[in-house]
């Protein structure tokens, strides 16, 4: 159960549990985010209005990161995205066993997907399913 | 406002500090302080810049540093803006002496991280952006500029040359510098055959890790009517902030905070980018020293790339840029980096600098970036 607004560690969880995506609609200016925060970064109305996010959306930029932190050591190479969420919002995500630019392509189709790991991860949804294969 | 100037400087070489941050930048310090000509006495209060003194186990530098330089009763306050940090100090001290709160004011930049593994140092670095929602999502420091990288290549025509010679000019000035962290020129072969660290960066698209110290003295121009040196009068000195989080960035073509401080920079120097001679700016990595000229207004957006390619950018350029090797060459210890930029436009201005010298020294600008631009300062810089 939450009390507005979401905490830190409610969205940190949902990452964990696979959703659903924590986010916040600014009351004026429409805009949702993914981040924490009591007011809207671009407006700064408050207070903001709890949103759910969905669970897909596309590649906007991204890298494959070969140097990593400690907590990713054992993963790298892994690609690091900014993706675009249908309806509204950017998050950052991890990609495991993503090793080429091309395979991250903007405009690419991904699917937030549960990890064995903290932090958002996502997988790329192979193309012409409807079902949203992950792949 | 009262007319305030940095009057002398002092640092280390870049690199690694075989001693503590403490001490390092205690002896930085006294070396501003004897280079301006002034007793320690005479500074009001002391800015000291760090991130990880906390790895030393070591917080609250500040009265440290003013124990050892013989004036514990004078004020201090230690602060962090990311890599930002000293032109942060540098700001706090430049409102306190143009204010008439301080005569004069001493900015000491110190960072240590040498005694730690990359792997560790690179966990370090990242904790300058969001850890929630970025670093534990995995994103390590060149990961998020090299997004940025990835979006400026997608929407604007570039080759990995372009971003190559950037590296190359500023090792080759970094070679004239006594005080770099790389001493060395890199050909573009070298460049090109370097491993990826977060594509499309290869390693010498990025800065080192490096410590270092730098300190600097800042006075009124009325308290101290007779400096010892050719003195560098701040005609701008302007901070500004942008959204953290890349995701929540509508362009990723360029850091708002750059954008911002520049225009409030060139409005308080009265200037426009084209009266500035040379420019010392943050070049963390290649791609952020395209932005920076691009955000300052040197350039035209998407057209940057290509400027150190063509050499307009060389010391002997149109507009030089980063003659002291750059935080790509020069090192980037990341609380002193804001600091050492303007070590090197005073050595430049005071003639200190005859293997690198730029042809024009009437006016620079220094720009410095925390993070990925969560923060970042603009000073400018003229003579008397």
């Amino acid at each position: 159960m939450s009390t507005p607004p979401h905490s830190v560690s409610e969205f940190l969880r949902a990452y964990e549990s696979g959703g659903p995506l924590r986010g916040f609609r600014c009351p004026r200016c429409r805009v949702v985010t993914a981040t924490w925060g009591l007011a809207c970064s671009r407006c700064g109305a408050r207070p903001l209005e709890e949103a759910t996010l969905s669970d897909r959306g596309r590649i906007v930029a991204g890298t494959i990161v070969v140097v990593a932190s400690d907590e990713f050591v054992n993963d790298a190479p892994y690609a690091y995205v900014l993706v675009e969420l249908d309806g509204g919002g950017r998050l950052s995500g991890w990609m495991p066993n993503v090793h080429t630019d091309e395979e991250i392509a903007p405009g690419t189709p991904v699917q937030f997907t549960p990890g064995y790991k903290p932090g958002v991860q996502f997988a790329r949804i192979a193309p012409g399913s409807a079902e949203g294969t992950l792949r | 406002m009262r007319e305030t100037w940095v009057v002398g400087v002092g640092s280390n070489r870049y690199g690694k500090l075989a001693e503590t941050a403490r001490e390092a930048a205690t002896k930085v310090a006294v070396e501003a302080i004897d280079d301006a000509g002034l007793e320690p006495k005479q500074i009001d209060h002391t800015f000291v810049a760090n991130c990880f003194g906390m790895t030393e186990h070591q917080g609250h530098l500040g009265p440290l540093i003013n124990n050892g330089l013989g004036i514990p009763d004078v004020p201090s306050v230690t602060l962090e803006s990311a890599c930002s940090s000293s032109s942060a100090a540098l700001h706090e001290a430049f409102v306190h002496v143009a204010g008439g709160f301080a005569d004069a004011a001493l900015v000491v930049g110190v960072e240590r991280l040498g005694h730690l593994d990359t792997m560790t140092a690179t966990g370090y670095f990242a904790f300058g952006a969001d850890y929630p929602f970025e670093t534990r999502n995995g994103a390590t420091f060149p990961g998020l500029y090299a997004t940025l990288a990835s979006a400026y290549r997608a929407e604007f025509r570039t080759t990995p040359e372009m971003f190559g010679a950037i590296a190359v000019k500023n090792h080759a000035n970094a070679a004239r510098n006594p005080k770099a962290h790389f001493q060395k020129e890199i050909t573009l072969r070298t460049y090109l055959d370097s491993p990826v660290v977060a594509s499309p960066l290869r390693l010498y698209d990025c800065c080192p890790f490096s410590d270092g110290a730098t300190a600097v003295v800042v006075a009124a121009r009325e308290a101290f009517p007779h400096p010892r040196n050719e003195p560098l009068v701040v005609r701008a000195s302007v901070r500004a902030g942008a959204v953290t989080d890349l995701q929540d960035r509508t362009d990723l073509l360029g850091l708002p905070s750059s954008r911002l401080a520049g225009e409030k920079a060139f409005r308080q120097a009265k200037l426009a980018p084209g009266a500035i001679d040379f420019v010392e700016v943050h070049d963390c990595f290649t791609i952020a020293e395209v932005l920076a000229l691009e955000d300052l207004g040197f350039f035209p957006r998407g057209t940057a790339a290509r400027e150190a390619l063509e050499g307009t950018t060389a010391r002997d350029g149109r507009l030089p840029v980063n003659p002291s090797g750059g935080l790509k060459a020069k090192g980037h210890p990341v609380a002193a980096t804001g600091a050492g930029q303007v070590v090197e436009i005073f050595e430049q201005v005071n003639g200190r600098a005859p293997d690198r010298a730029v042809p024009r020294t009437e006016t620079a600008l220094a720009h410095n970036v925390g993070a990925t631009g969560g923060s970042c300062s603009v000073h400018i810089f003229g003579r008397r």
